[in-house]
């Protein structure tokens, strides 16, 4: 029974998740609000009108784009929308997180164009600098100092995360994913679920072992994120897991 | 750098702001466009946040935390996730190509970032998958994925759904098994009112499948 069930769901998973073909949200968006170019909007016109899931995706993103809380919902989206923006008017008080790490102004967006990182930004750069200082020393990198990054990753293709993921009994010794066809290397990051940096290592390899001061920081119910970043032999991003979630069990 | 919405396009206040409107500089932060407000705050700098970020992200605030919520079904996690999408959004904005709207590009982070969600929470194994299969005949030949199975393509297959399905249980069954999404979560997100949600649809749904697949099959056979 479970076996035919487990079966069931992998197949229509497979048969129902997004295809090549399948537009993506945001050209779902340009068709809808017709800023796709001419030729592309009539090549996905017809893909979307023979495709089930493309439809259910255009009407979500219309759903999404005219959400507005029911009457059992008010109260809860204005308390965290009040609570989002007190947040975000509080981080612009201080000074920004590149200044307050290294005491200068940040770079400005042309400097990582120029780099030509594709998109790709800060937090590979940093990511891959602050690790490969720690390669090259052969030292195991250190915890950082919680501070919200400053990153710019862009999705391209996406790397499948296997642990730590969910609620768990133990702290886990190790980030596991798979391997990711281009990717040489890999740059890790562990953040506080506000997004702040608590450590950040590279690997050659598919897992990662966490050092022991990390291990500590996970105590019981404290939720904790965890990211990976696919690199080329160049040292350019390839690939991105998503953010995923874990944390121990209380 | 200059700030866009300057004073040739009509769209700064040349006298002080009436109460209530927020301004900075002398422009109207209300009177400029989203795609304004992230031309101004990269050329600020592009870090951390600004002015025109606030701005930019308290225009999408509502509906954001009203997916999450409808995602999450609990406030201390919707808040959790929202914050986790604005934050991704902060950090993306330099990656940002105004090609669509923020807010479409808002929805792709959102989607991303909820679907992790429910994947690290361990929330796809979903319990009201035993009484659908309660509620159906166990007839292997019936199951759902044998339409994908007999038929020659996966275009056929959608053509099939679209043929048998009402709007609403093509998209809670693409939902449910296409993106593992739980049926309570469906329920939410697709404001569906009846007593059982959106496990009402998708049993309507697979029965609706099984005797499309019983008639194709006779059809095979009066073929044969």
């Amino acid at each position: 029974m479970a076996e035919a069930r487990f079966r069931e769901r992998s197949l229509l998973r497979k048969a129902l998740s997004p295809s090549h073909s399948c537009a993506t949200p945001l050209e779902l968006g340009g068709l809808a609000d017709g800023s796709l170019a001419q030729a592309a909007a009539a090549r996905l016109r017809d893909h979307v009108s023979g495709c089930a899931r493309c439809q259910t995706e255009l009407t979500l993103l219309k759903d999404f784009e005219n959400a507005t809380p029911g009457p059992d919902e008010e109260g809860v989206v204005r308390r965290i929308s009040a609570r989002l923006e007190r947040r975000f008017s509080e981080a612009s008080a201080r000074p920004s997180p590149w200044r307050a790490r290294h005491g200068a102004a940040p770079p400005r967006r042309s400097v990582f164009t120029a780099l030509n990182l594709g998109g790709f930004g800060l937090a590979a750069a940093t990511l891959a600098a602050a690790v490969t200082i720690g390669l090259r020393e052969g030292r195991a990198p250190e915890l950082a100092q919680p501070s919200p990054a400053a990153a710019t990753v862009l999705r391209s293709a996406g790397i499948t995360t296997l642990s730590p993921a969910g609620d768990l009994d133990l702290a886990p010794n190790e980030l596991r994913w798979e391997p990711q066809t281009g990717a040489a290397s890999y740059s890790v990051q562990v953040m506080e679920v506000d997004h702040a940096e608590v450590w950040s290592a590279e690997t050659r390899d598919a897992s990662i072992l966490l050092p022991p001061a990390l291990r500590a920081r996970m105590v019981p119910g404290k939720p904790l994120l965890w990211e990976v970043v696919g690199k080329n032999a160049a040292g350019r991003a390839v690939a991105w897991s998503g953010t995923q979630r874990f944390r121990i069990k209380r | 750098m200059g700030v866009a919405g300057g004073s040739e396009d009509n769209r700064v206040c040349s006298t002080p702001a009436s109460p209530g409107v927020s301004s900075f500089d002398g422009v109207v932060l209300e009177a400029l466009s989203d795609a304004d407000l992230v031309s101004n705050h990269l050329a600020a700098g592009g870090s951390g946040t600004s002015i025109w970020l606030q701005e930019l992200f308290r225009r999408h605030y509502t509906k954001v935390v009203t997916w999450c919520l409808r995602v999450a079904g609990d406030s201390d996690e919707a808040d959790d996730l929202a914050q986790g999408v604005f934050v991704k959004a902060q950090r993306h904005l330099g990656a940002f190509r105004g090609d669509s709207t923020v807010s479409t590009w808002l929805y792709s982070i959102t989607r991303s970032e909820c679907l992790n969600y429910l994947k690290s929470r361990s929330l796809l194994d979903d319990p009201l998958d035993d009484d659908v299969a309660e509620a159906l005949p166990d007839d292997p030949e019936s199951r759902p994925e044998r339409v994908f199975e007999l038929h020659s393509s996966v275009e056929a297959a959608h053509a099939l759904l679209d043929r048998e399905l009402t709007d609403t249980e093509r998209r809670v069954f693409i939902l449910h098994y296409g993106d593992d999404m739980p049926l309570l979560t469906i329920t939410r997100l697709l404001r569906l009112e009846n007593r059982s949600g959106a496990k009402a649809y998708l049993v309507s749904a697979r029965r609706k499948l099984a005797r499309a697949l019983r008639r194709w099959r006779a059809s095979e056979k009066l073929t044969a």
